[in-house]
């Protein structure tokens, strides 16, 4: 594929800009699922999801089923849920405890480490000699890994590390995973919608500092009712206590960082406030971890790690799962995701907050996924099919860090420090990048 | 003096809050609760159960107080807001009105509900359905409703669902 015709990137000319097909088109789509999301790291899940002996959890990489499992002995393997035999789904909830599992087709069964326990009828089966030659457990994921409680896999054998893909970005699940001793866990109830456009506008909405007080006035103006009638009755957001995103605020305001295999952060200063439900561990957290990195744990981060997985930590803290399900639909899995450990007031906190911003029933996301639909409506449009979205902050962004990650010991690729009007696109960049590297080549169309 | 609620009381309240949402009445529709109700939409903690405490695990929607309902329908009726306006067309459907409780003043009412909904700017309809349960109470010869929770059964959510339409 001659990535070219998609993504134009030219930075000696200061150009930089997406073509809408790659929105709309269906042989791009395909080529997505195949080497992105069947081809590549995904995020499959938290370990949190299979605790115990013998526990599992299912997702999916793209289109393909998939079975966490823990064995006997604790130890985690990814398989494609699907039975060898006739390739009917095994696992059919979305998590569970099994020692054994039968396929509800035709009673093969399987131990909780994939191994075939038993063939129905084996010995009057007439099979041939070839068939014992055949493994007969679940096909394993060829590349499984973690990093600090969050799980990956991958369908191909040919990627890099877990490590090196993650690279510097992994110091940002640090710092979600730092903020209790006893580590992470969901919330329990699962949120699942839909919208009816293609994955990478999620991708690119949740590095977007440009469009908050555009597309959400109306949860401003409820925050401003809020405040001139404080009562227990509602809950405090972050926003309000915050003004780093506002167009009179001075100075820096936060910026963004990029890094390899098109991973991204954007972030603001929040500032260590009641208003976070992580307010009650700010002491302990600057003497475990330092008062900077205690700091970066408050600070507004969406974080992106490429292609499926992104971790918002603004009005509350939410776990995004991203699946492709058309070039013009896409689903979203959602968690409340956690401190363990935290008090029952700051969990309640936080999961009021959570309603309020991040449900598709709340106040917030639902004027992100219909703007959405409209640009999904407006990529028909291809008299000028170059798009404008990806120019702001071109000059500047530097490369390597600054002086915000290096407390963190992070060194991205490039980085923008901005105040609260530059609203930087160029990290998209490093999505479509990381997009174009692994689409290009290996045919001629 | 209080009454106890009737079959025809509970029918005639429930229908009637279907019909101010139905018609956009909503300053009429918020009149129906109490000043501390619990308006509770609860998540799926898995295939067969929802979530059962709102302050440790996920609701879809959880409010106490009447005013964060205000808060929405001045959301929803803002014109500030990409996904409310236009506002959808929507009927809701109540039946199986059933009183569990009733004593002095107070009842317990469960019902099912659909609501069809129709986005006129995607031109496309969406029919969602579940349960209700209702706490209403007599306030100065009144029924009102002091709890509403909701359990929605398809909540794989198609983009938004916003309190008119469930």
């Amino acid at each position: 594929m001659d990535v070219t015709r998609y993504i134009d990137d030219r930075p000696e000319d200061g150009a930089f800009r997406v073509n809408r097909a790659i929105f709309t088109d269906q042989a791009v789509f395909d080529r997505e699922l195949a080497r992105l999301f069947e081809g590549g790291w995904v995020f499959l899940g938290m370990e949190s999801q299979a605790p115990a002996p013998h526990d599992f959890f299912t997702t999916f990489a793209g289109r393909v089923p998939i079975l966490v499992q823990r064995d006997g002995e604790g130890h985690l393997r990814a398989f494609v849920n699907s039975c060898p035999h006739k390739g009917a789904r095994l696992a059919q909830t979305q998590a569970g405890n099994a020692r054994l599992h039968v396929c509800p087709y035709h009673s093969w069964s399987f131990d909780s480490a994939g191994r075939s326990k038993a063939i129905k009828w084996q010995r009057a089966g007439c099979y041939d000699a070839a068939f014992a030659q055949d493994d007969h457990g679940l096909a394993e994921l060829p590349r499984f890994a973690g990093h600090r409680g969050f799980l990956f896999g991958s369908l191909s054998a040919d990627v890099p590390e877990l490590s090196e893909y993650l690279g510097e970005a992994a110091r940002l699940l640090d710092l979600v995973a730092d903020q209790s001793a006893e580590g992470l866990e969901l919330v329990p109830g699962q949120v699942t919608f839909t919208y009816a456009a293609n994955w990478k506008l999620q991708l690119e909405n949740c590095s977007d500092a440009y469009h908050f007080t555009s597309a959400h006035p109306s949860y401003i103006r409820v925050l401003e009712r809020r405040q001139q009638e404080i009562s227990a009755d509602v809950v405090a957001s972050v926003w309000e206590s915050s003004d780093f995103w506002k167009e009179e605020a001075q100075g820096v305001a936060g910026g963004s960082y990029s890094f390899a295999h098109g991973h991204v952060l954007n972030w603001g200063i929040f500032g260590v406030t009641p208003a976070i439900p992580l307010y009650e561990s700010a002491q302990v957290l600057a003497e475990r971890h330092g008062e900077a990195r205690r700091d970066w744990m408050f600070n507004m981060r969406n974080l992106t790690i490429f292609p499926n997985l992104q971790v918002a930590e603004n009005a509350s803290s939410q776990l995004r799962v991203i699946r492709p399900l058309g070039p013009g639909l896409t689903e979203m899995r959602t968690w409340c995701i956690a401190p363990k450990g935290e008090s029952k007031a700051a969990r309640r906190q936080r999961i009021r907050q959570y309603e309020d911003f991040f449900n598709p029933t709340g106040m917030a996301t639902p004027d992100d996924t219909v703007s959405y639909e409209n640009c999904q409506a407006g990529f028909a449009g291809t008299v000028n099919p170059w798009l404008q979205g990806h120019a702001r902050g071109m000059t500047a962004s530097v490369a390597g860090g600054n002086r915000f990650s290096d407390v963190l010991g992070m060194q991205p690729e490039r980085s923008v420090l901005a105040d609260a009007q530059l609203c930087d696109e160029t990290l998209y960049h490093s999505y479509y990048r990381a997009w174009a590297a692994r689409m290009a080549g290996g045919d001629d169309t | 003096m209080t009454a106890t609620l009737s079959r025809a009381d509970a029918e005639d309240l429930l229908y009637r809050e279907a019909l101010l949402l139905d018609t956009g009445r909503f300053a009429d529709w918020l009149a129906l609760f109490t000043a501390d109700v619990e308006f509770w939409m609860p998540a799926w903690r898995d295939e067969t159960t929802t979530t059962q405490d709102p302050d440790s695990e996920l609701s879809l929607i959880y409010y106490k107080g009447r005013r964060n309902l205000e808060d929405r329908v001045m959301r929803l009726t803002s014109g500030l807001s990409v996904a409310s306006a236009p506002l959808p067309r929507v009927v809701h459907q109540v039946t199986n009105v059933l009183v569990l409780e009733a004593a002095d003043g107070v009842a317990e009412v469960s019902a099912a509900f659909t609501c069809h909904r129709h986005d006129v700017r995607m031109n496309r309809s969406d029919c969602f359905f579940g349960r209700y349960l209702y706490r209403l109470v007599d306030e100065g010869g009144s029924w009102r409703i002091a709890r509403k929770v909701v359990t929605l059964l398809n909540d794989t959510i198609p983009t938004v669902v916003d309190i008119n339409s469930i």
